[in-house]
């Protein structure tokens, strides 16, 4: 699956650095509406891409972004997590995890496609992610975003980005905590 | 996956020619065919036959094409929910709620959406399932809560929602209420009103156990069944997601439990208002428990 995607130039539809994100309002797990628009307001933006709660590496990656959203908010960034999962998924996500910040569905993987990280599970892997999988996205279409972050200017472009087509790379919070302090220095 | 590789296959979809497709999608042909080709070697396959004269879905092509079309209008929807806020253009949000179905589980993603969109017009519609789908088909309707039980064309989308139980409702010096749960043989020689807007709990319970009720008929309002309730004349047998008045009071229904799932639905491949996207949005991002 990594070499297909590898293969087809994944990668090169994934937002870049300079691009624009698009504006977007999604559910929270909450059950607000949010929209980034409203967090770009305040400062920079960090938009983290999560699988869903089944995934051990997004728990890894939530885990330690929950650790080191102090940093991130002393360098005046917010984070936003989004998950394809609906169902209140979202909000179990949030409250395992005491994850301090806001963590949005990305329900039918809307903002993933405009963001380019969303591919389609191919048929032979996609027994290993169990019968529930279709019910957790609340559709029967079996796409998924590779596991990106970007950090958006308040302007809403994308300044830094990591996307790994192998959903066992995570970016290291430390780097994304650099790009926000140097992101700053240079605003 | 790009989104204008995915906003091209549709329009192609829809045309079943590359010509007027990539003219639709304001970009030149090479382009147009370039991306498609692009979203072919990451599919793994042809997503079209392109014959002369005939341009077709592969089998491939047919089954990616209502995902893709789903998360397109998603993307899409995510974008302009996000810009109406600032338009403030007057929008609707026309709901069906079949029977024995109360609002109150959907009242915060109305509100939050009347929020965001203070322009919007609600309109709730209380109907048999057969007139909401029909509603819905016809695009008198954005949406319905429908029960489990009921027939769901294929052209519908539904998503579970929560499940209900019944509950008996009592007046308040019944002597069902000294009990914490009611059974079936407790309402043996209980006089149940039944309407068509009782949710089906009585019907259910008759079939279910095979037992003789006294069912009694009473065609109108769920408000009017109610206060016969409290004037004694009997009990009914509704839904524990609905809100009873005092001097009404409720018991949980025991053996048999009769749940009942409830399922948001809506037209499947039928783009939705702003403000009707934003609460199926809202409603499936959810947890009603």
């Amino acid at each position: 699956m990594l070499a297909t995607l590898g293969q087809s130039g994944f990668l090169d539809n994934v937002l870049q650095p300079g691009h624009l994100f698009p504006d977007f309002m999604l559910p929270s797990a909450e059950g607000r509406l949010l929209s980034l628009g409203e967090f770009l307001a305040r400062g920079p933006v960090i938009v983290s891409f999560f699988r869903g709660e089944w995934c051990p590496f997004c728990k890894l990656m939530l885990a330690a972004l929950t650790e080191a959203l102090p940093q991130i908010s002393a360098a005046g960034a917010t984070l936003l997590g989004l998950t394809p999962e609906t169902g209140g998924l979202a909000l179990s996500m949030k409250t395992y995890h005491g994850a301090p910040f806001e963590i949005l569905s990305d329900v039918d993987c809307g903002v993933g496609l405009a963001a380019g990280v969303v591919f389609r599970i191919p048929p032979l892997y996609r027994a290993s992610l169990g019968d529930k999988f279709a019910a957790r996205q609340g559709n029967e279409g079996w796409y998924l975003p590779i596991p990106a972050t970007f950090i958006l200017t308040p302007d809403g472009r994308v300044a830094w980005r990591f996307a790994n087509i192998d959903f066992s790379r995570m970016p290291e919070p430390a780097d994304i905590i650099q790009a926000v302090m140097s992101m700053r220095r240079v605003m | 996956m790009e989104l204008s590789q995915v906003r091209y296959f549709i329009a192609l979809c829809k045309t079943l020619n590359f010509t007027r497709a990539a003219e639709s999608c304001n970009v030149t042909q090479p382009a147009f065919t370039r991306a498609i080709q692009k979203l072919e070697a990451e599919f793994g396959g042809p997503l079209l036959f392109r014959e002369r004269n005939l341009t077709q879905l592969t089998e491939l092509g047919r089954t990616i094409r209502p995902h893709l079309e789903a998360m397109l209008d998603a993307a899409d929807t995510a974008t302009a929910m996000a810009a109406a806020q600032t338009t403030r253009s007057p929008a609707s949000l026309k709901i069906g709620l079949a029977p024995g179905i109360g609002a109150a589980c959907i009242a915060g993603a109305v509100r939050e959406v009347s929020k965001k969109l203070p322009d919007v017009t609600i309109h709730f519609e209380e109907s048999s399932p057969a007139i909401l789908v029909e509603a819905m088909l016809t695009d008198m309707l954005d949406c319905a809560l429908l029960p489990e039980f009921c027939a769901i064309p294929e052209r519908l989308n539904r998503w579970p929602l929560y499940t209900d139980h019944a509950v008996a409702v009592l007046p308040a010096n019944h002597t069902l209420t000294e009990k914490n749960t009611i059974t079936a043989q407790d309402v043996l020689d209980e006089p149940i009103l039944v309407s068509d807007y009782c949710g089906g709990f009585a019907r259910r319970l008759a079939e279910t156990t095979r037992l003789g009720f006294q069912l009694q008929r009473c065609n109108g309002a769920v408000a009017q069944l109610l206060d016969l309730v409290t004037a004694g004349l009997g009990m009914a047998l509704m839904s524990d997601r609905l809100r009873y008045a005092a001097p009404l009071t409720t018991r949980p229904f025991r053996e048999p439990e009769l749940p009942r799932q409830i399922l948001l639905t809506a037209v499947a491949g039928r783009p939705l208002n702003i403000a009707a996207a934003s609460f199926v949005k809202l409603c499936r991002a959810s947890a009603f428990s």
